[in-house]
């Protein structure tokens, strides 16, 4: 009796492991397998449930047979149930939908308007602009079909939704969690993602180039360092697509080790796709490039795709919303991006001081290119570079 | 965003029981009620297009428990509809659509059964045609997760009213309490024979507690059961004249009822000769005849758990892995920052500000 009962339980819960369930309501599930969880989908569904390519409407008389009625009862059905029954105005008088209708009896409406009441008393209207950039990122992905009929999303992929937050490097980022959100499929190997992750740290140059500024360029950190892992359920994913990679985890396991903790695993980035994984949905990881930039990486959501989704498999990772920094204006012209600080500058009104290449280079060189007067000058790469 | 999540809730849960005071789990006499409140409008007033969105996402994520156990099946049914009328009324384009998780898939699936054997047709057709229009994705969870981890963490409220009938006997007189009690029982009589002065036999002066408890107790939580689905059966055909001929239309309640089934059958299956066997694990519960229930368990969650940077520290400085300076040294993150540079920062944070 009491056997039975026990393995009655086990065998759910193993059966079931791969149905994503709460961990912790609202905040996050269980690990569960990816590529096990996609499958599990496949084989309930219908795949005409999903498919991106069936245009095809139910008919009448398919309902009908289903269901076993007839075709009349559908008919009747159809009138009944018809979604211009949801209408609440003569069809020819439309309302206007920006307008909240007066004394609204829905509460959210009231909340609405208040919200709005309040705006209208600001003196400056604001339309959030990260709102707008927002939208239209959307808007441009949104059922979009290749050019090239190879490049068709194939039927049944999936797509994981990724945040990627970023580490707070400058003040300004102390007073928002600037992130960046990322679709990518199930298809998809991990480097993927990596490749798609722009962050700020993979432009700096690293040295001071006031002797020479043409020569700075070729010293992106991205170049250098290519070494970076992923670290999920307890595996650290090193990208080691370059001779010059080096396994970053190491340091971290080798101290795990030495402190009693459980030994983690290692894999390689390159050879892992997303549907090999598995992991929490809502749970943060890790991703670790230039040695030290860490950023918390979440997977949101997995789905099936759908027919509205972009179905142009070249233009994943997509990315579908990305925070809009802030750019540093050069301190002569205050026009252009800044590109240099200088420091123990005679010629700055600040120290350190910024400027736009142009300015940069009349202000301190000859025209032979001869540098001028003693300062220390690092390339300088804006928050604003990947708006 | 999430600031609209209780006025929608609280506009849904209107919607839902005025639906509920009709008795009647027909689309026609919710689309009435849809359109006596205007519910169309709630996706009036100025937004950005990407606000527009968040919203119709938002109020498609709230309205999707209450097609969801552990509401009653008319309840379901205008969860359905509500999600209906609000994906066919949301303003942006393409639709927002309505995100099932997997865990709630083969509930879903037996609901639509529930309902075509009930020949609610209009059930299945709202249904049928949802899925053909494609506004469903197929996901993991209902809702993208953040991780977001409140201070205060809400309590998932369910709306009692919309509950399915309480089952609090049925809750309370479990296979295991049945079990329990006959244990309980036959333990009694052994004591009571072992007591007694014929050996073997229980006194007949100590006579207090019917031989047949178990037994009484299952027939009379069968009988009440069956006398509450009745009930059930006539107020559904009360409200749905269609249907009133339909013999099952009782099954309405399915996820219910089936769970009875199981446990009826449970118990029939277990009579007492069967019991004997459990007499093992009747031997460590002597010990401890505690028998809370399992609500006791949900208490808990409630605890404050500190966060897991705290518990990481805290388990190695008790490890004496690291010493407990060590916390004040690891805090910057940059390798290439020095203390000297940590300084030049301030200052230069100073100079930038406009
Ligand atoms: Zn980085
Ligand atoms: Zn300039």
């Amino acid at each position: 009796m009491a056997a039975s009962s026990a393995a009655g339980c086990s065998t759910s819960s193993n059966a079931n492991d791969d149905i994503p369930t709460y961990e912790y309501i609202d905040i996050n599930t269980k690990p569960f397998h990816v590529a096990t969880f996609e499958n599990l989908w496949k084989q309930t569904l219908n795949p005409k449930y999903y498919s991106i390519r069936d245009v095809h409407q139910e008919t009448d008389e398919e309902f009908a047979e289903d269901i076993g009625i007839p075709t009349g009862t559908v008919e009747e059905l159809k009138v009944i149930c018809n979604p211009d029954t949801l209408r609440c105005h003569p069809e020819n008088q439309p309302p206007d939908t920006d307008v909240v209708p007066a004394d609204p009896g829905l509460m959210t409406l009231r909340m609405r308007k208040r919200r709005q009441d309040y705006r209208e008393t600001l003196i400056r209207a604001q339309t959030c602009r990260q709102d707008l950039y927002a939208a239209e990122l959307e808007n441009l992905a949104i059922g979009k079909k290749p050019v090239d009929p190879e490049d068709l999303l194939p039927e049944g992929e999936i797509i994981l939704s990724v945040n990627v937050l970023f580490p707070v490097i400058t003040e300004r980022f102390k007073h928002f969690k600037a992130r960046q959100n990322l679709q990518v499929l199930g298809s998809q190997k991990l480097t993927d993602l990596r490749d798609a992750i722009c962050c700020l740290s993979d432009l700096q140059v690293c040295g001071e180039f006031s002797d020479t500024p043409d020569m700075a360029p070729e010293f992106i950190s991205k170049d250098l360092f290519k070494s970076a892992f992923l670290f999920l359920e307890g595996i650290f994913y090193n990208d080691m697509r370059y001779p010059e990679c080096k396994d970053l985890s190491q340091t971290v396991r080798e101290w795990a080790e030495s402190h009693d903790m459980p030994t983690f695993q290692t894999a390689k980035m390159e050879e892992t796709t997303f549907r090999d994984l598995k992991l929490k949905v809502g749970y943060p990881y890790l991703y670790c490039h230039q040695g030290d930039c860490e950023h918390v990486v979440l997977i949101t959501d997995i789905r099936l795709a759908h027919r509205d989704d972009c179905l142009d498999l070249k233009l994943y990772p997509l990315l579908t919303y990305k925070h809009r920094m802030i750019s540093r204006r050069c301190a002569v012209c205050n026009l252009y991006i800044s590109r240099w600080m200088t420091t123990n500058d005679s010629f700055a009104p600040t120290d350190p001081c910024l400027f736009c290449d142009i300015c940069f280079r009349m202000l301190h060189y000859d025209p032979e290119g001869k540098k001028l007067g003693d300062f220390q000058a690092f390339p300088y790469v804006d928050p604003g570079a990947f708006n | 965003m999430d600031y609209f999540i209780e006025p929608v809730k609280s506009d849904c849960e209107d919607i839902l029981s005025r639906f509920q005071r009709t008795e009647s789990v027909r689309y026609e006499e919710f689309a009435a009620i849809w359109r006596k409140m205007d519910f169309p409008s709630i996706f009036y007033g100025k937004m950005a297009a990407n606000e527009m969105r968040a919203f119709s996402r938002l109020i498609l994520t709230t309205a999707y428990p209450y097609l969801l156990p552990p509401y009653n099946f008319q309840i379901r049914v205008g969860g359905l509809y509500l999600l209906y009328g609000l994906y066919y009324t949301q303003l942006v384009a393409p639709k927002e659509k309505i995100t099932i998780a997997l865990k709630d898939w083969e509930n879903i699936m037996k609901f639509q059964q529930d309902a075509m054997n009930s020949r609610h047709y209009d059930v299945c057709y709202i249904f049928r045609k949802l899925i053909s229009e494609k506004a469903f994705y197929f996901a993991a969870m209902p809702k993208h997760l953040y991780f977001h981890v409140k201070r205060k963490p809400k309590r998932q409220e369910v709306c009692e009213e919309f509950r399915d009938r309480p089952a609090r006997v049925k809750e309370l007189i479990t296979t295991e309490t049945l079990e329990e009690i006959m244990n309980v029982q036959e333990h009694y009589e052994k004591v009571k024979a072992a007591v007694s002065t014929t050996p073997g036999q229980p006194d007949p002066a100590v006579n207090l507690i019917n031989k047949h408890l178990g037994p009484m107790v299952q027939s009379t939580v069968m009988e009440y059961q069956n006398w509450l689905d009745e009930v059930a059966v006539r107020k559904n055909e009360s409200g749905d004249a269609a249907a009133a001929a339909d013999p099952g239309e009782g099954t309405s309640t399915q996820g219910d009822s089936s769970r009875r089934a199981e446990l009826l059958a449970s118990i029939k299956s277990k009579s007492y000769g069967h019991l004997v066997e459990a007499s093992k694990s009747r031997r460590h519960r002597q010990v401890e005849l505690d028998t809370s229930g399992p609500e006791i368990k949900q208490e808990s969650t409630r605890k404050t758990i500190p966060c897991l940077q705290t518990r990481t520290m805290k388990n190695l400085i008790s490890k004496g892995k690291v010493k407990e300076e060590v916390m004040e040294c690891t805090r910057h993150w940059r390798l290439s920052v020095t203390e000297q540079d940590k300084s030049l920062k301030r200052r230069v944070k100073k100079r930038f500000k406009y």
